[in-house]
């Protein structure tokens, strides 16, 4: 028996089922909250941050990321104020800095209001958004790769750098990667990176309506809960 | 380092995973540092999958995933040390050695590594080397440690004084 | 000794062992801590000890090695009472005097004294040293009678009176939690949130198995409080864990020592085997219904994981990843299960809080932070050690009046408070009173009670660059703010270091460190902005100089500074070009040396080992 809980999402009051997340909970009734290292069918783990929001305690806003916030009665949420959305610009930012050349990235980028990057460009294969670790841990529970290392260090590897033979090469790693997907104009060669800006997400639509799902796929095949 | 064998360090902790850094650093202990083989005897008996021993043993700074210099010289990077010039003295080890921290010279007689505070701070800035620890250390003592021990050929690490 | 099954027994002991003492005239107290330790005093004691037996004292004179007295730059450290005799930098050559002369017919031996280095006169007795006397050392007092390897010692001192108290039925759970709440107790490892509601919400919270743990991780360098009270005196921890352990409901307690702490761990160790022996740990503690045992866990070397939920993980064998705190781990915790989680300063203060009771405690403080709390206070000043202060004295005092004023006859610049996750504050903020929410309202912390004192000779900037450093190679690496953030607030701050800075990088760096301390996962991320946030705030001078002028005028900038030879100061003597690494000096005998700047690395050889100070930085 599914229980429900009353939340108000955005001045909107929403019926949730319980033992979901703010942030499974706004897709579902086509709020966006923009988002990266979220997947519907893997665990959440709050690693981008993309999809933080404040939630309001007594007249206080706590920052928090949705993915990971369980709806409860009577919860004040809120998604798109202007302190949100400098967070998320400066987020996003640091984002596109560090891999542009993806497609997916790119497109974050522009949703979330990036319109100038501070940072000189760097050109990282992986961003470490763990979508790679977490399906083959949950979905195939083959636990061929993982993190592996720290802080700067961290990234995602075969154990002792090989790959195993319980690696049954699925692809399903492949799949879920947003770098795997170029930029529209091919990849940037170095030196010659840029904030691309051509997002089908189509900005000024998104400018009008602050957190309205414009189903901008974030990236050919990289579709967000809508399209589950 | 006093030896247990493997054997004996997994005594009594199968099929515990949340025994697995105690274990770790047992080994860490015995045998100076986790190689392949024993991450892989680890991960049977513990009930550990293999990636996650190796993302524990990857993560955590007290575990060497190869072995050390015949003389670990490790250097306070605290910020009482920092502040009387600890900075310093890294760059004079691996100025001098040739090596990054973490590394080992190709001789295999040295390494260097850093941590992060040891609590002797009034003493710093505070150099140890196999057990034998070395206070108000300056560069021009660091560089005289190295050269003696360094001038060493024996089995057992002696205390040297920097006076 | 054996299995005590109630109260009364442990009382009896008490007696049994105070009277075995009777015959006692002389105690003398040797510090065998860390610091100590390093300084030698293991020969020291070993030698007084003989030199006793030979003369046949054993039975007269006690020789209590104890943990750490916080006054470690004076080691090896002693105190001979009656009489509060204190010797200061005792070493094995002086141990047939004090047993000859002082021990035997009661003179001072003049050398051993401690000189107060501000007025330069011979201090007799412990409590009239300067660096002692402003403090209120209510825990650090405790370490001195105290070996920390003997149970016998903590209970002849009065140890487990309170656990007694808590374990006969006097005392509730709930009368527990009341008296910690009302002495308005707050966490002393750096997050300053109440002990008491902690407690509450562990006790309400669902489950019937809960555990209690206590954080030895002690990460921030320069911060070495919590061994000292750890290594120094483990039964006061323990006891405190017990207590919290009877009023929330739990049965299981873990001890989680960093890596780098050997002794503590072995202290540790020893004592939660001595008081399994008297019953004092395990199944019906005196009698009661209540059980509770502690196991020690060790870390890994991550500073991470002092770190409430990187630590339970850690304990749980996986890597100190932090995780979401937006239910408390006093619901889910270790396990899943509602845990108490405090610092080690934190417990040492419960037991002396339900023996003299909250008032007593709350009597000391300002009027949001009660109590006392231990400062490690170390850089440029002339007493660096623990100082174990009331809260609301003000930074002035603990640095002038307890710290003894700048070493060198340099001007104190800052004071860097709450180690990485603190600030630094300039001078002109010295008289805000040491207090949870005025030096967080000032951009610090009191944090763990780092507090390192600066000089005209720290560079702020470097000092920003160093926290960030430190900062990155302890991330856990998880979340975007913390990984990327930092690293491209320590790559802007390089480029100021080197001579590449522009001046819209300080405002992006303001902008950047504002977005993480909002977004960051955890407590590490989320704090690690506050350095650079505080020194840009106190320091925007040193920072604009750096960019405009790229000068830096403590000299520590390697890219910004000059290595020079003083013609006024230097004789030629050669030792300077003898000892350079880079062949960059060159000179003849009783003539001027010239360093070539294009050669020299600033590695810092040639400044030390110059005798008469001619090397200069520009």
């Amino acid at each position: 028996m599914l229980q429900y809980v009353n939340v108000n999402i955005d001045g909107a009051i929403i019926k949730a089922t319980k033992g979901t997340t703010v942030l499974d909970t706004a897709i579902e009734y086509g709020i966006c909250i923009p988002h990266l290292c979220h997947v519907p069918y893997l665990s959440d783990i709050g690693a981008c941050r993309l999809c933080i929001v404040e939630h309001v305690v007594n007249g206080r806003s706590k920052i928090t990321t949705s993915c990971t916030l369980n709806v409860e009665e009577g919860m004040v949420i809120r998604t798109n104020t202007e302190r949100i959305r400098k967070l998320r610009r400066n987020l996003a930012e640091l984002l596109v800095a560090q891999a542009p050349n993806s497609r997916a990235i790119q497109d974050i980028a522009v949703r979330c209001g990036v319109k100038e990057v501070r940072y000189p460009f760097r050109n990282e294969d992986c961003v470490l958004c763990g979508r790679c670790v977490r399906v083959c841990t949950e979905i195939w529970k083959a636990r061929a790769i993982g993190f592996v290392g720290r802080g700067k260090d961290r990234h995602v590897d075969f154990p002792f750098g090989i790959r195993p033979d319980f690696c049954k090469q699925c692809g399903s790693c492949i799949q879920l990667c947003p770098m795997t997907i170029p930029p529209c104009n091919g990849p940037m060669k170095p030196g010659e990176e840029r904030l691309c800006g051509q997002c089908e997400s189509q900005m000024i639509v998104a400018d009008q309506i602050p957190g309205s799902c414009v189903w901008c796929e974030l990236g050919e095949g990289f579709a967000c809960g809508r399209y589950a | 380092m006093s030896h247990q064998s493997l054997e004996q360090i997994l005594d009594g902790r199968r099929s515990q995973p949340n025994q697995l850094i105690e274990v770790l650093q047992d080994i860490q202990e015995n045998y100076g540092y986790i190689s392949e083989e024993s991450m892989k005897a680890v991960s049977r008996e513990l009930g550990v999958p293999i990636i996650e021993v190796y993302r524990v043993a990857s993560f955590y700074k007290a575990f060497r995933l190869k072995p050390a210099g015949k003389n670990v010289l490790t250097l306070c990077m605290g910020t009482a040390c920092h502040v009387r010039g600890a900075r310093l003295l890294l760059d004079q080890a691996t100025g001098q050695l040739g090596v990054e921290p973490g590394e080992v010279t190709p001789d295999g007689l040295f390494s260097v590594e850093y941590v992060n505070c040891l609590g002797a701070c009034a003493l710093g800035p505070i150099v140890t080397e196999n057990g034998s620890s070395y206070h108000h250390m300056t560069p021009g003592k660091l560089r005289k440690l190295i050269n003696t021990l360094g001038s060493y050929r024996v089995e057992e690490t002696q205390h040297v004084s920097t006076q | 000794m054996s299995r005590l099954n109630s109260y009364r027994e442990l009382e009896h002991l008490r007696e049994q062992l105070r009277s075995k003492r009777k015959d006692i005239t002389t105690t003398i107290m040797i510090c065998g801590g860390t610091g100590c330790h390093a300084s030698g005093s293991q020969n020291v004691i070993q030698t007084i000890q003989e030199e006793l037996s030979r003369q046949g004292l054993d039975s007269k004179v006690r020789l209590c090695v104890t943990g750490c007295h916080g006054f470690c730059e004076q080691g090896p450290v002693m105190v001979i009472e009656p009489g509060n005799l204190f010797y200061c930098h005792v070493s094995a050559e002086d141990a047939f005097e004090i047993v000859h002369l002082t021990i035997m017919q009661g003179e001072v031996i003049e050398r051993l004294l401690y000189t107060d280095p501000v007025s330069g006169r011979k201090v007799r007795t412990e409590s009239e040293i300067p660096f002692y006397v402003s403090q209120d050392r209510q825990i650090l007092s405790q370490n001195r009678g105290v070996d920390p390897c003997s149970i016998e010692d903590y209970i002849v001192a009065g140890g487990y009176s309170a656990l007694t108290r808590v374990v006969n039925n006097g005392f509730s759970p709930e009368d527990i939690i009341a008296e910690i709440t009302s002495s308005d107790l707050r966490g002393r490892g750096g997050g300053g949130f109440p002990t008491g509601r902690k407690w509450i919400e562990c006790k309400e919270a669902h489950g019937d198995e809960k555990y209690v743990i206590c954080n030895a991780d002690e990460g921030d360098p320069g911060a070495y409080m919590d061994r000292c009270v750890l290594e120094g005196n483990p039964h006061l921890v323990l006891e405190g864990m017990m207590i919290g352990a009877r009023a929330v409901g739990a049965n299981k307690g873990y001890i989680y020592v960093r890596n780098e702490y050997p002794l503590a761990v072995k202290h540790a160790r020893i004592a939660v085997d001595q008081a399994r022996t008297l019953g004092l740990l395990g199944e019906n503690i005196l009698g009661s219904s209540f059980s509770f045992d502690v196991n020690i866990a060790r870390g890994g070397g991550a500073f991470v994981c002092g770190e409430s939920t990187a630590l339970m993980a850690s304990i749980e064998g996986k890597v100190g990843e932090p995780r979401p705190k937006d239910v408390h781990t006093a619901i889910d915790g270790l396990y899943h299960k509602p845990t108490v989680l405090n610092n080690v300063e934190t417990w040492a203060n419960v037991p002396s809080i339900i023996l003299k009771g909250s008032s007593w405690f709350a009597s000391k403080g300002t009027e949001r932070s009660k109590g006392t709390k231990i400062l490690a206070l170390t850089g440029r000043i002339k007493n660096t050690g623990l100082v174990e202060i009331p809260l609301g004295t003000s930074i002035h005092e603990v640095v002038f009046d307890i710290g003894g004023g700048a070493v060198n006859g340099n001007a104190i610049k800052a004071v860097q408070t709450g180690g990485p996750s603190g600030g630094c504050l300039p001078v002109g903020k010295f008289d805000l009173p040491i207090d949870f929410d005025v030096l967080h309202e000032a951009g610090s912390m009191i944090g763990s009670g780092g507090m390192v004192v600066m000089d005209d000779e720290s560079c702020m900037v470097d000092v920003a660059k160093y926290f960030l450093t430190f900062l990155q190679n302890e991330s856990c690496g998880k979340c975007l703010p913390c990984r990327v953030g930092i690293d491209r607030m320590l790559e802007i701050i390089t480029d100021i270091t080197e001579g590449r800075g522009r001046p819209e990088q300080l405002d992006l760096l303001e902008e950047l460190g504002d977005t993480i301390s909002q977004t960051a996962l955890c407590g590490l991320g989320r704090t690690a902005s506050n350095p650079v946030l505080s020194t840009l705030r106190y320091f925007r001078s040193e920072y604009e100089e750096h960019i405009k002028d790229r000068k830096c005028s403590a000299g520590v900038c390697k890219a910004l500074i000059t290595y020079m030879v003083d013609p006024e100061k230097c004789n030629g003597c050669g030792v300077c070009l003898r000892v350079c690494v880079h062949n960059a000096i060159t000179g003849n005998k009783k003539e001027v040396h010239v360093i070539n700047t294009q050669l020299c690395q600033k590695c810092g050889i040639c400044r030390s080992e110059c005798k008469f100070d001619a090397i200069k930085v520009v």
